[in-house]
Order: structure tokens, then C-alpha cells, then sequence
């Protein structure tokens, strides 16, 4: 599966070629693209829409109850480009995210990447950026 | 039959075919969907696009322009970026739409009119072909304008005014009701495409401000539906973007 986020960051690299694009959605100053969060939780949601589809994912946080977090992903053209579908999150399942959190320390972030249930790791988009 | 009949028909069949390989020769196939082709690493640098020329604005729109991007450096560095319309899910028009992240733009041309729809926010212009320009001050200002296009040998070239004062252009210039766009539209390679934009405006720009987009060819993908339904970005009181937590 390694091997398959590999390809895919490689294949994402020749697409996106590291320049900035001309315009997205939104600035995405408001994450922190320095730091990474690494939460493995149970899927309470999953919305595959635009212009942005989100995760929403309970956290077990030790004796106290599980901490709620909010994921940003690309669009759903942009996941597809880089190899998802609709059904590759479903509720309840147990997933592993890596993000990138928001800077004013809202639990909240943009993905980077993602195990699924079933082990298939697949970034958030066609690139190391997710097209973003 | 007899030959000279079977002659005649022979020459039709002839000059018929010669017609619609001149016709082909003349119009190359710009149908279907393209994505952008960003520069950079990995790119091929003869399909890649040439860099834009030097933007030099006048006065008051040159100081708006520079207050802008000042503005959006320092909230970019606070982590709080500022509002733009296509946060609040209003479509980016034209020329914007043209390069929007890695979404792929569709081309559906036909004798009278090109259509071109993109996938982020469903953007369509229609290109009006073989028709006059009207004078700008008679199309009423919108997201699109008013188009019209023409073949100039391998080229389609596309005329376009009447681009509402509040759709920035490319690099967020702000411009007049004056902006003339034109565009030039050409195959560099057998699937890559280039369009090469002009943007003139004798009130806002000192000189006309030229850069290229380019693209390569999907064949066979089917354009993927845009509709902001569920936007979770919004704009505080400060003038800042949020994201507002799911349940």
C-alpha cells in the first residue's frame, strides 16, 4: 500500500509540477502545513460533497469521552484524480488521518493522508498536496 | 451506369472529400475535456505555458491592487486569510474560470457556437461564432460577458467584453468596464492545448497584460458535477475565513 501512495505522490508531483495553481477554492493559510496530527478514531461521518468532502471522526482520548474532529479533504474531483471513491468511508469504521491541524487550535484540520479500514492508504488528491 | 455519369460522380465524391479534409485541416478537434498542465517539475517545457507579461496598473487601480495583496500576505501570515467570493461559493467568471486548482475544463464546439463548461462550480461561456462583437458599452456587465469567435487558420480566436467590474481577472486585477479579453486558442501538440490570454484596458492597464494556460487532453473522462452545497468556510467579522466544526 506504501508502494501505491508512492506512485500516486509521484504521479501527483508530475501533475501539480510544484507551482502554485493559478486559483483554488480557498487560501489554505488557516492550516498549519508546517505541523502534522496523527489521529486513529471511529468515523461518525463522512460527506462527499463540494466544495469540500469531510470526515468527521471520534478520537478515544484515555478515561475521558472520545475527542470530536473535523477533517477537510479536497473536493470529489479531486479525490477521484487521485484515486478515491464515494464509498471508501463509511460510519463506524476505524480510520488512521494524518493532518495538517488549524492554526488557532480548533480540533480541526486538512488531510494529508489516510488508512482506510481496509489498509489502502490514498492521499488527499493527486499529489502530496492533494491538488491543493 | 455509364462512364462519364460514374466520372461525374467519381469528382463529386472527389471534391466533396477535399472539402471536408480542408474543413478538418482548417478546424482542429478541440472537443472534450482538458486539465490544466501546470509548469514545473516533471513538465515538458515546450507544452508548458510561457510566462504572463509584466502587469503595470494606473493609479487608483495600481493602489488597490498593491493595498490587496499586502492585505493578503499579512492575513496569510496570521493564519486567518482573507474572504474572496468563490469562499462564499460564488463562481470565479471569466477569465478565472479558465485555471481553477486541477479541475479539468470540457470544450463542446459546433459551427455556430463553442461551449465551454468547467468543472469547478459548473461554469459555462458560449462562444457566439462568425458574429460581430457588439460595442461594450451595450452588453450588459456579468460574469461572462459577451463572446464571439472566429478561425484564423489553425486558431480559434475568441473576443470577449463586458466582464462585470467585480470579477477580478488573472492575479486578482481589477479593471475597468473597458477590458477587452481576447483570447487564442491552438493545439501545440497533438493532445495539449494552449490558450493564450490578452487583457487590454486603456483605463485601468498601461499596457495590455498577456499570459498563457495550458492544458492536455482527457480522453474519454467524464466531467465530475459541482454543486457548493456544503460550504463550511465562512467570513468572521473581521473579514477572515473560518471552518466551522461538524457534529
Amino acid at each position: 500500500m506504501a508502494r501505491r501512495l508512492v506512485l500516486l505522490t509521484v504521479i501527483g508531483a508530475l501533475v501539480v509540477g510544484g507551482a502554485a495553481p493559478l486559483s483554488a477554492h480557498h487560501s489554505f493559510a488557516m492550516f498549519d502545513t508546517q505541523n502534522r496530527v496523527t489521529l486513529t478514531g471511529t468515523v461518525s461521518k463522512f460527506q462527499w460533497t463540494n466544495p469540500h468532502a469531510y470526515i468527521e471522526i471520534d478520537v478515544p482520548d484515555g478515561n475521558n469521552p472520545p475527542k470530536h474532529w473535523t477533517v477537510e479533504l479536497g473536493s470529489p474531483s479531486i479525490l477521484m484524480q487521485g484515486g478515491w471513491k464515494f464509498s471508501d468511508v463509511k460510519p463506524n469504521q476505524t480510520i488512521t488521518v494524518v493532518l495538517n491541524p488549524l492554526r488557532n487550535g480548533d480540533p480541526a484540520g486538512l488531510l494529508v493522508r489516510i488508512t482506510l479500514a481496509d489498509g489502502r492508504v490514498l492521499a488527499n488528491g493527486p499529489g502530496p498536496t492533494g491538488g491543493n | 451506369m455509364r462512364p462519364h455519369v460514374l466520372a461525374a460522380v467519381a469528382m463529386f465524391a472527389t471534391v466533396v472529400a477535399t472539402g471536408l479534409a480542408a474543413q478538418s485541416a482548417a478546424t482542429p478537434d478541440f472537443s472534450g475535456a482538458w486539465a490544466p498542465y501546470r509548469g514545473g517539475r516533471g513538465a515538458d517545457p515546450k507544452l508548458a505555458a510561457p510566462p504572463g507579461t509584466e502587469i503595470l496598473l494606473k493609479g487608483d487601480y495600481k493602489k488597490t491592487w498593491d493595498a490587496r495583496r499586502a492585505a493578503e500576505a499579512e492575513a496569510n501570515k496570521k493564519g486567518e486569510p482573507l474572504a474572496t467570493p468563490a469562499v462564499e461559493c460564488v463562481p470565479y467568471g471569466f477569465p478565472r474560470m479558465m485555471s481553477v486548482a486541477l479541475y479539468p475544463i470540457e470544450i463542446l464546439p459546433s459551427a455556430k457556437q463553442v461551449t465551454i463548461i468547467t468543472e469547478a462550480f459548473s461554469e459555462v461561456r458560449r462562444v457566439y461564432m462568425g458574429e460581430q462583437q457588439q460595442p461594450i458599452d451595450e452588453v450588459p456587465p456579468g460574469y461572462y460577458g459577451h463572446s464571439v469567435g472566429r478561425w484564423e487558420g489553425d486558431t480559434l480566436v475568441i473576443d470577449t467584453v463586458g466582464i462585470k467590474e467585480s470579477i477580478v481577472a488573472y492575479q486578482n486585477l481589477p479593471h475597468s468596464n473597458q477590458m477587452r479579453i481576447t483570447e487564442r486558442i491552438r493545439l501545440v501538440a497533438p493532445d495539449y492545448l494552449h490558450d493564450q490570454i490578452t487583457i487590454e484596458d486603456p483605463v485601468a492597464l498601461e499596457k495590455p497584460v498577456t499570459y498563457t494556460l495550458a492544458y492536455r487532453r482527457l480522453p474519454n473522462y467524464k466531467m465530475v458535477e459541482f454543486v457548493c452545497e456544503n460550504n463550511r468556510e465562512y467570513t468572521d467579522a473581521n473579514g477572515a475565513v473560518r471552518l466551522r466544526l461538524g457534529p
